[in-house]
């Protein structure tokens, strides 16, 4: 079970974070199910939105 | 004549006084009671007293079970949807970290940063305890995703402590 997750990529991980993070903050901050559910959708399209735009933004640095 | 009688032998101070005392003579149970007993404000606040402090303990007990295992103070409490989600979150978080050889930090770290790891860490409840029974061989730090599953498991425990924050205040009654 490792070995799979060893090759697993930081695009990877964080997607599944921000899975699990947006579910986290829906339970917490909304009460309905419906509104948890919109709510877990849009964060978590924002974490990606806003980590590949600060991928992007780190990108020249790193070269 | 003998109720005109009466009315004029009743004695002066009763009918000198003042309205509010003219009515609790005609109604004297209430006086007497309030004589007796304790007045009504010390008896309520008292009453509100012992319950609110059975309410804090039973509040303590659900975050205690939340924190122990996650989502048990919210099931406990019949919210069975945070129930659900914060134990998806919080075991998917931690579960994802051991499998990316994540660094679980012993109470025994000898510096802050390690002593605030395991606080982080800690917070995740059984599936910090599940790690460190599994986890013999201990953590992976050549790999990169060893860092990664770290920051997993201290995200899945401080996930944790918000949720038995937020079991804690549901069961005081200071959010819904």
């Amino acid at each position: 079970m490792h070995a799979a997750f060893a090759h697993v990529g930081h695009f990877a991980t964080m997607l599944l974070f921000g899975l699990f993070v947006s579910v986290a903050l829906a339970c917490l901050t909304r009460r309905t199910a419906a509104e948890r559910v919109r709510y877990a959708i849009r964060t978590f399209l924002l974490f990606i939105l806003i980590g590949v735009a600060i991928a992007w933004i780190m990108y020249p640095i790193s070269r | 004549m003998n109720e005109a009688a009466d009315r004029f032998d009743s004695p002066p101070p009763a009918e000198a006084a003042p309205p509010e005392s003219a009515a609790q003579t005609t109604n004297p149970e209430p006086q007497c009671a309030a004589s007796n007993a304790t007045p009504p404000d010390r008896v309520h606040a008292g009453f509100r007293r012992g319950k609110s402090s059975w309410r804090e303990m039973f509040a303590l007990a659900f975050a205690l079970a939340g924190w122990m295992v996650p989502g048990l103070g919210h099931a406990l409490l019949g919210r069975w949807g945070r129930a659900v989600g914060f134990f998806l979150a919080v075991g998917g978080l931690a579960v994802t970290g051991l499998l990316l050889s994540g660094y679980l930090f012993t109470p025994q770290s000898g510096d802050a940063f390690g002593t605030l790891g395991f606080l982080s860490e800690a917070g995740a409840g059984v599936f910090y305890f599940a790690g460190r029974f599994i986890e013999s061989a201990g953590p992976n730090l050549a790999r990169a995703s060893g860092e990664i599953g770290t920051r997993f498991i201290a995200t899945a425990g401080i996930v944790n402590l918000l949720a038995v924050l937020d079991a804690f205040e549901i069961a005081r009654g200071r959010r819904y």
